[in-house]
């Protein structure tokens, strides 16, 4: 793999972290499904995701950055997996809608556990780690501000929904927003 | 206020692993990642119906 595809195949990463808490904002804003702390973690983990592939596309390909995707990918799959866990009894209606059958944090798991994956998949191809800094395009740069945009979005979001306290178990309003009586 | 400020230690880990060092991105990360264990370990407290 030479070092441009790599650059690439990591902005595609970013743009598919960006569309996951994109369709995330989606649910919450327009279906009115507020996250609970446990959800706002794994969203948390997701913009983590973002760190390696952004210094990927700066600084080019490395394997520490690679390294920095199973960190954050193993902390999002902890996180997920807690929630998963919390709801798997028989009967249990679980927390938020479902997507195809399944509840966002068991698709935010399998996000985790696949980004672990492709990194290990990533790290197979040494011909990738040039020394030399990528050329970057629009599509390239896009990504990284699309994703700190969307990273900044969730701060404020959260910031509205659990004011400046720590966040309620079960959110039923955005605490910035409510006012009692 | 404590995913708040998780996304806003990561937005500054995605602005400096962009604008800065890589050793710059890699401590916020670092701090990051700790802090958002930190606020994960405040909300796991329920006993999780399990027997193992």
């Amino acid at each position: 793999m030479t070092p441009a595809n790599a650059v690439k195949l990591n902005a595609l990463a970013l743009y598919a972290i960006a569309a996951v808490l994109l369709a995330a904002f989606y649910y919450q804003f327009a279906l009115s499904e507020l996250p609970c702390p446990l959800c706002l973690l794994q969203r948390v983990a997701f913009t983590a995701l973002a760190v390696g592939p952004v210094l990927t596309l700066r600084h080019g390909p490395r394997p520490g950055h690679y390294g920095l995707i199973i960190l954050a990918g193993l902390l999002g799959a902890a996180i997920a997996s807690r929630q998963v866990l919390l709801h798997i009894m028989p009967g249990d209606a679980g927390y938020g809608s479902a997507l195809l059958g399944y509840h966002f944090y068991t698709w935010a798991f399998l996000c985790f556990v696949a980004a672990i994956a492709a990194s290990a998949v990533m790290l197979l191809f040494p011909g990738q780690f040039a020394e030399s800094a990528p050329l970057l395009g629009t599509f390239e740069v896009g990504a990284v501000w699309l994703m700190l945009a969307v990273t900044l979005a969730n701060g404020a979001s959260a910031l509205l929904e659990c004011g400046f306290a720590w966040c309620p178990d079960t959110p039923v309003h955005y605490q910035l927003l409510y006012r009692p009586g | 206020m404590d995913s708040s400020i998780a996304f806003f230690i990561f937005a500054a880990t995605l602005w400096a692993a962009w604008r800065r060092g890589p050793r710059v991105a890699v401590s916020l990360f670092a701090l990051g990642v700790l802090f958002t264990l930190a606020v994960y370990l405040h909300h796991a407290t329920d006993a999780l119906p399990l027997s193992f």
